[in-house]
């Protein structure tokens, strides 16, 4: 592969056919971070590209009230007879008032679409990093936290990222820390003088937040420093469906992304990893900025930047380089970024695609219609799937019920007859149902395809859909070593 | 908190259990067949074996645990009960064709899921220390070829040379798959890679399998097992029994809380397996392993946090004397793992050999030494299968 599409493989999304290709793709690379990040998208499957309507896009607060109607229907269906009536009332429920599948199809378009597709690689990396699986509510608040919590924050510092995602809606009921209140909270006080009621702390996004998120186990943290920690995030977050009211009274605000309810708050300071935090709604904030820049955090996702984007076996001075910008730059993404780019371009390894992000490539590459527009999300189409549908086909997707360790990038974990079948098919199926638009020969042409690459399609014959297989499931397309 | 309750219905939706179908025998292959069959059900979460099978003449259960401990248990002895969402466990257990391994745990006591889950998998001597899986390896050692089932291929399985999976895509628009193609494919590869495209293109045409919730899978893998050339090991995985909350239901039904319905799911898979088997049920051992069990006391939020002991569930017509198998460490502060957690007082590793030892019929040492690396391991065969 040529060095531009090279690098656009590993750190990108591959150039659709309308771009021009850069010269100095580096600098291109380290500019597409500060890139222009409009959702794109189409709104039939014959429409042109443009930007994503707002009203499909609604903020937190009507996210909120969508959820909240689509729960009390929810109540009405269950107590209404069965019927016709029932069966639309249902579907229409579903359609306008949750979000998963408007959100899905964005984020499918953005990937296919956009012209930011370095700034989309790092949302999913960050995105997969912080999983919030979807169980409860979340539904309606995965896309939110993508979009908000890490896109919008790729431009700002880990810890700054770090905190508006553990203060996020979506993680704090995913991780169930919603309920959680300090032992010695005015709630749980109050909670002890009566019969039956039950309040205490909850460390499930404590320990995660130690585990996954920041430090990693290498960093020696016992059990103490998992309460301590969960006695910091005792306040924090209220289920999605509180009506406003009563938010305003718990917590002061109506803001579902700021929420700390005094009373559930855990007296007095904390001690994390040897660190003081202070009492009150700011201790999180200290917490985060010191988990942000502590020097495991630092290895262990300085090593996890490079497996993703870097090489299946990174190297110990591609993992130090990453790692020397972090401490250097006191954890700004942008410096953080550009060094992960410079690496992945200077290493010549090659880089396993994730089944998600070799689709879109293929999309892009072969410029093929294969996710329906936005005006037709919740309609039928005979040659399109539904995006749920694909993702869930791919064995991959960011709304799926899922454990918070997210999904792996070494290659091992996705070796599998079926994991690999998936990719002939959907190849199979982009070339029937997506009318690529480029041909295969083409494509070789603009990527630069290596000779294993041009035989392999050379020898699956005359018939344009099985030298298209060939070539988007050759280990050149796929990340993967070639013979 | 009564806003969480999900239906069973949409629990099933949701809970993306998976099944893996293992050692398809190739026909012609002369080697003697295994004696038996094994099934895994991994729990995913942690399951706690205080709700699973309580302790009830434990008098500190109630007094830890009261909000959490069902009320309406199935009486297994003086000392231990059953959970109502498992009744047909309970029933088998009255056949003498199931039994309970309790306070077990696999050496790990750290309480990370993530660890945890490597080694009751990978079965090794420290967290991500092996790339393979006990299963994976045991079945190398018997030498039999075969496939497994599933999407990607699970740790457990992994190991074993001539593995390979098969799970029935469902996506529209694709035709079938010209295998010299594949095969065209497979050549331009490297190593692994190429493997796993070659054996691809030897698939002859594909069964569907739907649906795929766990129930379906379960008759369906216990009846692959039961076919003459059919396969003789699976793993079924189910998630999400890390109930850090709502644990319980509060309208004070035992079977409404978020552990009970997956209890009740792993019952069914198994009743499932069951039906599936049929004769072959008489060959056959099935066991749940878990990464770790819950705190013995209950947390703020109604729920119980990681902790280390839990219980196993073991089925099969191989057993033929139902029995509680612990030695019970006791409840109170002092007697709980670090003041918290159940202590475990038995390696749950040697039920692991002992089913692989009845199922595929190598020998202890050679399962201890090769399997888990660990020479020493105790062998309860015979508290299990005599």
């Amino acid at each position: 592969m040529n060095e531009q599409f090279r690098v656009a493989q590993k750190v990108g999304l591959m150039f659709r056919s309308e771009t021009e290709i850069p010269e100095d793709i580096k600098g291109w690379a380290v500019s597409q971070l500060h890139a222009d990040s409009p959702a794109l998208g189409i709104s039939s499957k014959y429409g042109k590209v443009k930007s994503w309507p707002q009203s499909m896009q609604p903020d937190l607060i009507e996210r909120a009230r969508l959820w909240r109607l689509y729960r009390e229907n929810k109540k009405k269906e269950r107590e209404r007879k069965d019927g016709q009536e029932l069966a639309s009332a249902k579907q229409a429920n579903r359609q306008n008032n949750l979000m998963r599948e408007k959100d899905e199809m964005k984020f499918a378009h953005r990937n296919v679409y956009g012209k930011d597709q370095i700034r989309m690689r790092l949302m999913s990396f960050w995105a997969n990093h912080f999983t919030i699986g979807n169980t409860f509510d979340n539904e309606s608040l995965i896309g939110h936290a993508m979009e908000e919590a890490i896109l919008a924050k790729l431009n700002s510092s880990f810890s700054e990222m770090l905190y508006k995602v553990t203060t996020h809606p979506g993680m704090l009921i995913y991780l169930d820390n919603i309920w959680s209140a300090g032992e010695e909270s005015k709630h749980t006080i109050n909670c002890r003088k009566k019969i039956d009621c039950q309040a205490g702390l909850n460390d499930n996004l404590g320990r995660e937040l130690l585990e996954l998120h920041t430090v990693s186990p290498s960093a020696g943290y016992t059990e103490n420093d998992i309460r301590q920690t969960a006695k910091v995030l005792a306040g924090w977050g209220a289920y999605f469906e509180m009506p406003l009211a009563e938010m305003k009274e718990m917590a002061g605000t109506t803001n579902h992304w700021d929420v700390y309810k005094q009373r559930y708050a855990e007296p007095g300071n904390k001690t994390v990893l040897g660190k003081v935090i202070g009492v009150g709604k700011g201790g999180l904030r200290q917490l985060t900025n010191h988990l942000a820049l502590h020097e495991n955090t630092v290895m262990h996702l300085s090593t996890k930047l490079c497996q993703h984007f870097v090489s299946d076996n990174p190297q110990k001075i591609d993992i130090d380089y990453i790692a020397n910008s972090w401490r250097r730059s006191n954890g700004d993404l942008d410096q953080i970024h550009s060094a992960v780019i410079d690496r992945a371009i200077n290493s010549k390894d090659e880089k396993f695609q994730w089944p998600m992000n070799w689709l879109f490539q293929v999309l892009r590459l072969s410029d093929a219609t294969f996710i329906k527009g936005w005006q037709d999300v919740h309609n039928y189409d005979n040659q399109l799937m539904e995006v749920k549908k694909i993702f869930e086909e791919l064995g991959q997707s960011f709304w799926s019920t899922r454990q918070p360790d997210g999904y792996s990038s070494q290659k091992e974990e996705w070796l599998s007859g079926e994991m690999f079948e998936r990719r002939l098919r959907f190849a199979d199926a982009i070339y029937n149902a997506g009318r690529p638009k480029t041909s295969p020969e083409k494509i070789m042409d603009r990527i630069g395809a290596n000779m294993t690459t041009r035989n392999l399609v050379e020898s699956a014959g005359g018939f344009r859909r099985s030298r298209f297989i060939a070539l988007m499931c050759s280990p050149e397309l796929m990340g993967l070593k070639s013979v | 908190m009564s806003k969480y309750k999900i239906s069973r219905r949409d629990f099933l939706k949701y809970s993306g259990a998976s099944l893996f179908l293992a050692g398809v025998p190739i026909p012609g292959y002369t080697k003697d067949k295994p004696p038996g069959n094994i099934s895994v059900i991994l729990l995913e979460g942690g399951m706690d074996g205080l709700t699973a099978v309580p302790p009830i003449g434990d008098p500190n259960l109630i007094a830890m645990r009261k909000t959490i401990t069902p009320k309406d248990f199935l009486k297994l002895n003086s000392f231990f009960g059953l959970h109502p969402s498992l009744p047909n466990f309970s029933r088998l257990m009255a056949k003498n064709n199931a039994s309970v391994v309790h306070a077990t745990s696999f050496p790990y006591i750290k309480r990370s899921h993530f660890e945890g889950q490597n080694l009751m998998e990978g079965g090794g001597l420290s967290p991500f220390a092996e790339k393979t899986g006990w299963l994976g390896r045991s079945l190398d050692l018997t030498q039999v070829p075969g496939k497994a089932l599933s999407l990607d291929m699970p740790l457990i399985l992994r190991g074993y040379k001539d593995n390979d999976n098969f799970y029935p895509a469902s996506i529209k628009n694709s035709n079938a798959l010209i295998s010299n193609l594949i095969n065209l494919i497979s050549m331009a590869h490297s190593k692994d890679e190429a493997e796993i495209f070659s054996k691809l293109s030897k698939k002859s045409s594909q069964a569907s399998l739907t649906p795929r919730d766990p129930v379906s899978l379960a008759k369906y893998a216990g009846k692959e097992m039961s076919k003459e050339n059919g396969p003789i090991a699976s793993v079924i995985r189910i998630g999400q029994f890390d109930t850090h909350a709502n644990q319980v239901s509060d309208d004070g039904y035992d079977k409404n809380g978020n552990h009970a319905k997956r209890l009740e799911i792993v019952d069914d898979v198994i009743a499932g397996y069951r039906e599936g088997l049929g004769d072959a049920w008489n060959r056959s051992i099935i066991l749940t392993l878990t990464e770790f069990g819950r705190t013995v006391a209950v947390n703020g939020t109604r729920g119980t946090e990681h902790g280390y002991g839990s219980a196993g569930l073991l089925a099969g017509g191989t057993i033929s004397k139902s029995r509680i198998i612990a030695e019970w460490p006791g409840l109170s502060k002092k007697e709980q793992f670090e003041g918290r957690d159940l202590m475990a007082t038995i390696d749950y590793r040697s039920v692991c050999a002992a089913c692989i030892e009845r199922s595929l019929g190598l020998d202890h040492d050679r399962i201890a030494s090769e399997v888990f690396f660990t020479p020493k391991l105790p062998r309860v065969y015979d508290y299990i299968f005599s």
